[in-house]
């Protein structure tokens, strides 16, 4: 016993002086890597000029030709603003022909490859969005252990079983990735060779990649409740996750680099031809955005996930303890995902505005061409969402003591919602034939076609947030008898900001009807503020009123009505159609470019799928990979024994912990 | 998707209903097994007939193609389905019907039926498919000045106009510009009255130094501003060497940076937001350039045509540059010339797939009207709804293969019209003006047989 502690120790000082290396290394090697990389663009800055000149030297003097063919990169610029200028180290990109794409009957190539792309991306999110998630739900657990020694064994366990889900999904994941990747390589050789020919590096550097993740995920998880037995291998532990996100956070960017170039290219020519930096080929203008909209993407897509799998065992449940249990998990799930859901839109706006620096017609194609209707979904989505989030709420408040003193207002804010839902999703033209369009007098409806436009959608959107957020302070404070004695007035400055922001909202939503187009989107900036304002001063005051308060009684957890958990199931659904929108989205604005503005798409498929065709992918793809995801719930459940689950008897809503 | 391909959606639910049909009879069998008073062989035979159908329906869908799958899933299936649920709730006599299917059963058709009618939201929606421009428009026969300008307008709003929707050609330009008076979308100057500023423009001092002089060259295109003779070759235009209002048209196009109006570039009014209409993504040949300036300077008087300063193509030019040997015949765009026999005209551009012709063998295509031109065409001019210009028979049918929106046959048997936008709106670019005629007169005559 003694022996198998000390030898335990010795294990956990070496694994912790490994890792403490690890750590010290890492930012001097980040920092070596950044300065090695200012110093070579330095120097590859500087033998470039001194190259150009010496070519343009030997061309005047007539002394031979110069050995290296220079060109100019189609989106790097120098400090002048002038495209900056590579060797060209690469074959040009090639004119594809018919004989370069292979086909099956049944379905286009394209469709395939969507679908094998999509399932490999769904599945993806969800294996890199669960490390984020035991990594703040286990360093929860060990911050909770001295003062709810209860609720940290809860956090462990709850970290430790969706680890238990991820690492079937994870194996699910790289065989998702080799259909990807055959499929490809067999319909799209032609292309995949000329991708492949630029990214091999990064190709080959992937591919290690996975590697160790593979095998930190592996010591991650089966190291658990041997590395769980001190408090100094708990933390070794928990580091480990947060390298298991680091490299999974590479991966992903690598993978993002191929997806970025195809958009907005970087580091070739007009021709396609390589120009000898991998960086910015890598690097290109979106690489960013796209990384960071997916990091948070995946924080949603997992917590949708995380959230219908714990309503399904809700459901499912045959005693209270595991009822209450899975109740909770609900909670908690649902809380990550609306937290990665808040910010989403932000890393949304960045990447637009950098695909509008790239090409306005880019941009413009996706607002206000042929893409824009897809745009009018995905609010329609999103309105979905809201509706879903609130009935959660709603159902959930139920289940509070004290909450019946708010209750009554929520058939008005489920109205609000409705009337907002209803504006917010009116088209604003529809298909018709020409005697409908007779006789309704135009494209537009003289009375209902006042609702498609931004200002009334703009409106309804914010208003719907408004809602959410005073539908989510209520939540908070229902099991709470306000104490402080400034309450009154704390709770007229909360009516107020909330009647302020609704007027505020609906006079801007107004006032954009009488102002022209151009001027009318500036609108949205004081509509969004006044929005954010209620979600951040309203909360923040409402938070402070808790000082003092008392408590009507403990939530009771497991009486979630089944519309509440049906709630649950919604968000996942709507969370899972909508990222395959917006993917479809983001990939579709190439039109008929492999890589914008390189390699065009000559097979048979380059048109743009209609609308209909569209969503009706978008529904397959959503169905099936639900499918698989029930398989390898249910393949994950085969593996472990039916842990005991107890009763989160007292567990504090987790939004009032911030009191 | 092609019309002879598959419909991934309606296969797969087929299958999942086949699998649902298996959980159904397995529930019954064990529930008959486990009730008294229960007749288990009836309902077992129920419950197994149930799966047999569903199994043989899901067979037979993989043998239909799209259009076909849609409509048996509807009609059949999900009556199978209906029927199937039904009996079940029959069976269990409604006594906690909910108890009786586990959540994951619950819960797949609460999947289905939000993503199914998601799918369907976006078929309510006007449904557009973009297909890629070709690389360059056919020229076909000596053209009017007026079919040049013509070539240039579709270039710019594409071929097809429909209802509430901006219309937008190969050349994007709707995206950004606006052409009607006092109209403004605030992203790129309102081209009403260009041709007439193109003459001023040149002479402005603004033009001459900002944010390139003349005769320096633009950094990003090479293109050398205001010198119309040190155009690239290809683009070049005949005669002297002056600066004219065409130039400035052909400047802009090729070097939006040369000149930004005041007001809309980037960085101070010195990088022009608009892509290089000559190169990707847009890419327009020479002849194509010409035709959208043709357009430009003719559009504010419409039918007046003295302004146009480009020359007319010759026959051919539009491929003259993009002549290549075999390798590339796969790519060759559908281009008949009038020479060829009828029935091969008609195959060759694919009438047949949609509709039945007499007098063409084989041409017996159901998507798209039968054409009994003789008799319908002078019928439908008369039509309340009919909007278009023709006012015979010949006149309709020209106006039907060039700009099949201009009217959409209502389909009697179905009670709708005919889908509008099936019709490939490009048979300008398909045929020469022989063979338009000589289609149009075979068309005029069609008529049922016997």
């Amino acid at each position: 016993m003694l022996g198998k502690k000390t030898g335990s120790k010795h294990a956990a000082i070496v694994l912790g002086l490994l890792v403490a290396f690890a750590i010290y290394l890492l930012p001097g090697m980040v920092g070596e890597v950044l300065a090695k990389e200012a110093f070579a663009e330095q120097v590859f800055a500087e033998e470039a000029f001194a190259k150009e000149v010496m070519a343009d030297e030997a061309a005047k003097t007539g002394e031979g030709k110069p050995e290296v063919e220079w060109s100019q990169d189609v989106f790097y610029k120098d400090w002048e603003g002038n495209p900056l200028k590579g060797p060209v180290s690469g074959a040009p990109a090639p004119e594809l022909v018919e004989t370069d794409y292979n086909r099956y009957g049944f379905a286009p190539s394209r469709m395939i490859l969507w679908i094998a792309n999509q399932q490999h991306l769904y599945f993806g999110s969800f294996v890199l969005a669960v490390p984020i998630f035991c990594m703040i739900i286990e360093f929860i657990g060990i911050r909770t252990k001295e003062t709810d020694p209860i609720m940290s064994k809860k956090y462990d366990k709850l970290a430790y079983d969706l680890m238990k889900v991820s690492l079937t999904a994870y194996s699910w994941t790289a065989i998702l990735g080799g259909i990807l990747l055959f499929t490809f390589i067999t319909l799209f050789p032609g292309f995949f060779k000329y991708l492949a020919g630029i990214f091999r590096p990064v190709m080959h550097v992937y591919a290690l990649m996975f590697l160790a993740e593979s095998g930190v995920l592996y010591v991650y998880y089966y190291g658990w409740e041997r590395m769980s037995q001190d408090k100094f291998m708990k933390w070794i532990h928990c580091s480990l996750s947060v390298l298991l996100n680091l490299i999974g956070t590479v991966l992903m960017y690598l993978a993002n680099s191929w997806a970025t170039f195809m958009q907005a290219p970087g580091g070739i020519d007009e021709q396609g031809r390589f120009l000898g930096n991998i960086w910015h080929v890598i690097h290109s203008t979106l690489w960013n955005p796209v990384g960071v909209h997916r990091i948070l993407g995946n924080i949603v897509f997992g917590g949708g996930i995380v959230g219908a799998y714990a309503a399904y065992h809700y459901l499912t449940a045959k005693t209270e303890e595991e009822r209450a249990h899975y109740d909770w998990v609900c909670y908690v799930a649902m809380f990550i995902a609306i937290f990665g859901l808040i910010p989403l839109p932000f890393a949304g706006y960045w990447l637009m505005k950098e695909v509008y620096a790239f090409r306005q017609q880019m941009g413009i194609t996706l607002m206000g061409g042929i893409m824009a209707w897809l745009f009018i979904i995905q609010a329609v989505m999103i309105g979905l969402l809201f509706f879903a989030a609130n009935s959660y709420l709603h159902n959930s408040m139920s289940r509070v003591k004290g909450s019946h003193r708010y209750m009554k207002y929520c058939k008005y804010m489920v109205l609000l919602l409705i009337v907002c839902f209803t504006m917010w999703m009116t088209p604003h033209t529809i298909v018709m034939t020409p005697a409908e369009l007779k006789a309704m007098g135009g494209a537009q409806h003289p009375v209902v076609g006042h609702f498609g436009v931004m200002s009334a959608k703009n409106t309804a959107v914010n208003l719907m947030i408004t809602c959410t957020v005073l539908c989510f302070i209520l939540y908070q404070r229902a099991n709470k008898k306000i104490m402080v004695p400034w309450a009154t007035i704390g709770n007229c400055w909360i009516a107020a900001i909330f009647v302020g922001a609704a007027a505020n909202i609906i006079y801007l939503g107004v006032y954009g009807y009488f102002l022209p187009a151009n001027q009318r989107v500036g609108l949205s900036v004081p509509q969004v503020s006044t929005t954010l304002t209620t979600l951040f001063v309203g909360v923040g005051i409402n938070i402070s009123m808790f000082k003092d308060s008392e408590s009507f009684g403990e939530i009771t957890w497991g009486s979630q009505s089944k519309v509440g958990t049906y709630a649950i199931f919604m968000m996942a659904i709507a969370f899972t159609w909508l990222m395959g929108l917006m993917g479809y989205i983001r990939s579709a604005v190439r039109l008929f470019w492999h890589v914008t503005e390189v390699v065009r798409d000559n097979s048979p498929d380059a048109y743009t799928l209609t609308i209909g065709e569209a969503g009706k992918m978008l529904t397959f793809n959503t169905l099936f990979v639900w499918v698989q995801f029930v398989v390898v719930f249910w393949v994950a459940s085969l593996t472990g024994k039916k842990a005991e689950v107890k009763a989160p008897a007292g567990v504090p809503v987790p939004a009032q912990q911030q009191e | 998707m092609l019309p002879e391909q598959k419909d991934i959606l309606w296969t797969f639910l087929s299958m999942a209903f086949t699998v649902f049909a298996l959980y159904a009879f397995i529930n019954v069998v064990r529930h008959a097994r486990e009730r008294e008073g229960v007749n288990g062989k009836f309902w077992g035979t129920v419950f197994a007939g149930f799966l047999v159908i569903s199994f043989l329906e899901t067979v037979h869908m993989f043998d239909l193609v799209q259009g076909e799958q849609l409509l048996f899933f509807f009609k059949y299936i999900v009556l199978t389905v209906f029927l199937l649920l039904l009996s079940w709730g029959i069976f269990f006599k409604s006594e906690k019907i909910e108890d009786q299917s586990p959540p994951i059963i619950r819960g797949f058709f609460f999947w289905m039926a939000v993503s199914v009618s998601l799918a369907g939201y976006t078929n309510w929606l006007p449904q557009q498919r973009s297909d890629p421009p070709p690389k360059e428009t056919a020229i076909a026969g000596d053209l009017t000045m007026e079919e040049y300008a013509e070539m240039g307008r579709v270039i710019v709003f594409g071929a097809k106009q429909v209802a509430g929707q901006k219309s937008i050609g190969k050349g994007q330009c709707p995206l950004c510009h606006t052409f009607d008076p006092g109209d403004n979308i605030g992203r790129c100057p309102n081209l009403f009255g260009v041709e007439e500023r193109s003459h001023t423009r040149v002479k402005e001092e603004r033009y001459a130094t900002s944010p390139v002089k003349i005769g320096d060259a633009e950094p990003a295109t090479g293109v050398v501003k205001g010198k119309p003779d040190q155009i690239p070759a290809a683009y070049k235009r005949a005669g002297s060497p002056d600066l004219i209002g065409e130039d400035y048209l052909r400047e802009s196009l090729m070097c939006p940076t040369c000149y930004v109006v005041e007001g809309y570039g980037k960085e101070g009014d010195t990088k022009s937001p608009m892509p290089v209409i000559s190169k990707p993504p847009i890419s327009l040949s020479p002849v194509e350039l010409n035709a959208v300036i043709a357009w430009l300077q003719s559009k504010d008087n419409p039918g007046d045509y003295s302004k146009v300063t480009v020359p007319l193509p010759t026959a051919g030019s539009g491929q003259a540059k993009e002549e290549k040997p075999a390798e590339d015949e796969g790519e060759k765009p559908v281009f008949v010339t009038g020479n060829e026999p009828i029935d091969e005209m008609i195959n060759t551009l694919g009438c047949p797939l949609c509709h039945t012709i007499p007098g063409v063998e084989g041409a017996v295509g159901a998507l798209g009207p039968v054409l009994h031109e003789k008799i319908n065409a002078p019928k439908r001019i008369k039509d309340p709804n009919y909007k278009g210009k023709a006012t015979n028979t010949k006149e309709y049918v020209k106006e039907s293969i060039l700009t099949p929106s201009a009217f959409v046959v209502f389909n009697e048997e179905a009670g709708e019209s005919f889908p509008d936008g099936l019709m490939p709106q490009d048979f300008k670019n398909k045929l020469s003006i022989d063979a338009l005629d000589k289609l149009v007169d075979f068309i005029s005559q069609t008529q049922p047989q016997g």
